[in-house]
């Protein structure tokens, strides 16, 4: 049973030609969004910077215990916490000085705490921890997180961040360069950027408003984001160079909007299918990973966003000329 | 039909292998999933404009490998990282302030023999070093009886009457602790200057241990000299057998001890290759300077730029919680491609579960040592490799659609996702190895994991999937396009060959 070539290609479901004005200016917006947001967080008082930094970034101590309480635990308020730091004083005083900037935070119901301070060593965070126990302990023997990072860990941890950002986003233009062209590796590169760009600008708004921090763990996500993102755009193109392989009488514009519309189900449901382990992640995984599984979750749906809409209104444009 | 059952049992073997890989080696446990301590420890160059070779860097972890073996910490592990940092992990270890003490410091040890005419200055120098003690011991005291704030002024005068003993300016630093601190770094330092240049180091040494002093609590750390250092020992304690000159035990620029020698060595000096420090040793500090002599000291000064210690029942959490979201991602994967695929979709959780386990059969055998991060990596990559299914189900789907037979759709969609999942494969990929090239510490682990789970899905996506679906194939009961797509998107003119 043979069928002719003409009807093996079905009509689009969708035209990316004709909204391409609405795509552009939804991306056009929350990249926009995302740059005052950056503004936002950079004027912020406490952050100055376009995102607020983790605790890699900036150097630091952080201490994290969990309370033993039978039942429920006593509501204590952080004040009592800072007090007692204040009033810390050891046989080296240099260290009351460190507790000026501290930040304590009480999590999961006064389950948990967390003391934010400027660099401690190894028996300074002894101290501190049992001076605690006597406002707010007893504390869980094994429930202890201690991090010290120090002052010169952090810039490097950018630079090694920032490096591998750029070499990823250089390979992958070489490699769409050589698979494909020159304009589409454009393209998929721009739509890169777009999504990192976009999911950047959510979490320094998430930093202004619920104190989020980008982490090196961010870090990851958005290289992870950058490598499924043009995972997703590859198929598109792929599916463009197989028709216009075949011989058929559409026009460019038209052989986009028949790309995208029969790589569109399987766009969604390869972003569904990533989304549900993720989902798992956020509901599942813990305080450590949530918002590693947050951004990675918006970067996702950007990025399907950026392989469905963006990428092929963008190829039109190009088709026309 | 016989080739695909025998390609069928080629794969169970292969997941039975790996099942057997799996329980039968251990999987390494990074830290945050164990509980213990890591630190990071960068080697600081001689100057500032100078760069750490790597020859200086192999020595320093050389000698902090032996100072670790030398702490008794069980399973640990010291590798570099870059061009001048080193990571020490201690599983289990929940006090790692002493790990710390002992690997910081350079545990440069020298004798040297005090110059000559300057007892009266030695003596004045020791008097206030005994002075700042008391005073310490005092604060300590006053503290925990909350009354330190009625002495604080005999605690200033001291200090004063130290400074202008000292000859030195007026305090800069307001804070007590910060001139007590400074007064007895200062003290140290004139201390040291009045002994001698050394030829005796610790690198002399071939052995030291520690016992408790006759009739005393506190301990004292000996000290067995090789051939040479014997000598030099003997010829130094000679030298100054007798006199008023003093030997000084000096570890990195602080005197420690300071020992007379008796008259009775003045015709062959302390022979015999061996000698005692000591000092003010508690159990605690004369097992840490045994641990660094022992150890050698280091070429370079180390410093400590990250500490984490995560408590073991953390770890413990940290493992039920990541594997309740891996599992839960599965089941939830396995209901949307039932959903979607129906018998294709069972195929396709079969192969995902193979995958999983391969995934872990290799992490077992590589090793990789598994991380929440790498965990993490791992879960992502489960949605990405059925990504591979998608891709190929979809293109089987588009054939059936158009009325092809159910077998030359199976074969068509294959061949045609093909190119798709290669390019999509590969760009993840790329990302994930210059993570692993340049990230550190659990970026590597988290890059790992996502590369191995991207590399794996290649294969089970290609193969797997294909032999599992051809085997279901050759029961004429299963081949049926209505396996594989609802009735209304089947063309009309159907032939099932």
């Amino acid at each position: 049973m043979e069928l002719s070539t003409e009807t093996f290609i079905k009509k689009p479901k969708i035209s990316i030609y004709r909204n391409r004005k609405k795509v552009w200016i939804a991306s056009g917006l929350a990249v926009f969004l995302s740059i005052i947001g950056f503004i936002v967080s950079s004027l912020d008082s406490s952050i100055r910077l376009p995102i607020r930094p983790g605790l890699d970034f900036t150097g630091g101590t952080q201490i994290r215990l969990e309370r033993d309480c039978d039942n429920k635990c006593k509501q204590i308020s952080t004040k009592v916490i800072s007090e007692e730091l204040s009033n810390l004083s050891l046989s080296k005083n240099e260290l009351s000085q460190k507790f000026f900037g501290a930040r304590v935070q009480l999590l999961d119901d006064y389950n948990s705490l967390s003391i934010r301070v400027p660099f401690l060593s190894a028996s300074e965070s002894k101290v501190v921890i049992e001076s605690i126990e006597n406002v707010a302990g007893p504390f869980k023997a094994g429930g202890q997180y201690i991090e010290n990072i120090g002052p010169t860990l952090g810039p490097q941890l950018l630079k090694t961040t920032l490096i591998s950002l750029f070499a990823a986003f250089a390979c992958v233009a070489f490699y769409i360069s050589i698979r494909f062209d020159k304009k589409f590796s454009f393209y998929a590169l721009l739509a890169l950027v777009h999504d990192v760009l976009i999911v950047c600008g959510i979490f320094s708004w998430l930093g202004v408003y619920l104190e989020v921090e980008a982490n090196s763990l961010f870090a990851v996500a958005l290289l992870t984001i950058a490598g499924y993102s043009v995972n997703d755009t590859v198929v598109v193109f792929d599916r463009i160079r197989e028709i216009n392989k075949q011989e058929n009488s559409f026009n460019p514009s038209q052989k986009i909007d028949i790309a995208v519309s029969a790589t569109l189900t399987r766009t969604l449901y390869t972003s569904g299918t990533t989304l549900l382990p993720l989902c798992a992640l956020i509901f599942f995984g813990g305080s450590t990973l949530y918002w590693f599984a947050i951004a990675l979750a918006l970067g996702v749906i950007i990025g399907s966003w950026s392989s469905i809409a963006l990428v092929p209104s963008l190829l039109t444009l190009n088709q026309e000329n | 039909m016989a080739r695909q059952q025998g390609w069928f049992a080629l794969l169970l073997a292969l997941v039975i292998s790996a099942f057997l890989l799996c329980i039968n080696l251990p999987f390494q446990l990074g830290l945050d999933l164990l509980g213990g301590s890591q630190l990071t420890l960068e080697v600081q160059p001689s100057s500032p404009s100078e760069k750490v070779t790597t020859e200086q860097l192999e020595a320093v972890q050389a000698v902090l490998d032996r100072r670790v073996n030398g702490l008794g910490v069980s399973e640990s592990s010291l590798r570099t990282v870059g061009s001048n940092q080193l990571i020490l992990e201690l599983p289990g270890e929940q006090e790692p302030s002493r790990a710390a003490r002992v690997l910081g410091k350079t545990a440069l040890l020298e004798f040297r023999a005090q110059r000559a005419n300057t007892k009266i200055e030695m003596q004045k120098l020791q008097k206030i070093r005994s002075q700042l003690k008391s005073i310490g011991l005092y604060q300590e005291l006053s503290k925990n009886n909350n009354s330190e704030s009625s002495n604080l002024p005999s605690i200033q005068n001291q200090l004063e009457d130290i400074r202008i003993s000292l000859g030195l300016n007026k305090f800069v630093a307001k804070n007590e602790a910060e001139q007590i601190e400074f007064i007895r770094e200062k003290t140290n330092n004139e201390i040291v200057k009045l002994f001698e240049p050394s030829f005796l180091t610790g690198s002399d040494l071939i052995n030291a241990g520690r016992r408790q002093e006759q009739n005393l609590s506190s301990w004292e750390v000996t000290l067995a000299f090789n051939k040479d250092g014997g000598e030099k020992f003997a010829r130094l304690t000679k030298s100054i057998a007798g006199t008023d000159r003093l030997l000084g035990i000096i570890l990195d620029g602080e005197s420690i001890s300071e020992a007379s020698v008796g008259e009775q060595f003045k015709t062959i000096g302390i022979s015999g290759g061996s000698a005692t420090i000591s000092g003010n040793f508690n159990a605690d500090s004369a097992r840490e300077l045994e641990v660094q002599l022992r150890g050698g000291s280091l070429p370079l000064p180390v410093k400590i730029i990250q500490l984490r210690t995560i408590g073991p029942s953390l770890g413990a959490e940290n493992i039920r919680k990541s594997l309740f979201a891996a599992l839960s991602g599965l089941l939830l994967v396995a209901v949307f491609m039932i959903t979607f695929y129906r018998i294709a979709g069972i195929v396709a959780i079969l192969a995902l579960s193979f995958y999983s386990l391969f995934n872990l059969a290799v992490y077992a055998l590589i090793p990789v040592t598994l991380t929440l991060p790498g965990i993490a990596g791992f879960i992502l990559s489960i949605g990405m490799a059925v990504d591979a299914n998608v891709l190929i189900f979809e293109r089987v789907k588009d054939e059936l659609r158009r009325g092809n037979t159910l077998i030359r759709s199976i074969e068509t969609g294959f061949s045609q996702a093909f190119s798709s999942i290669i390019d999509g494969h590969i760009t993840t990929l790329i990302s994930c190895i210059s993570l692993f090239y340049l990230g550190t510490g659990f970026v590597k682990g988290f890059a790992a994991t996502l590369g191995l789970g991207v590399v794996m899905s290649l294969f089970t996506a290609l193969s797997c999937t294909r032999v599992l679906l051809r085997f279901l194939m050759s029961y004429k009961t299963l081949r049926k396009p209505t396996n594989f797509l609802p009735i209304q998107q089947l063309p009309k003119e159907i032939t099932i060959t």
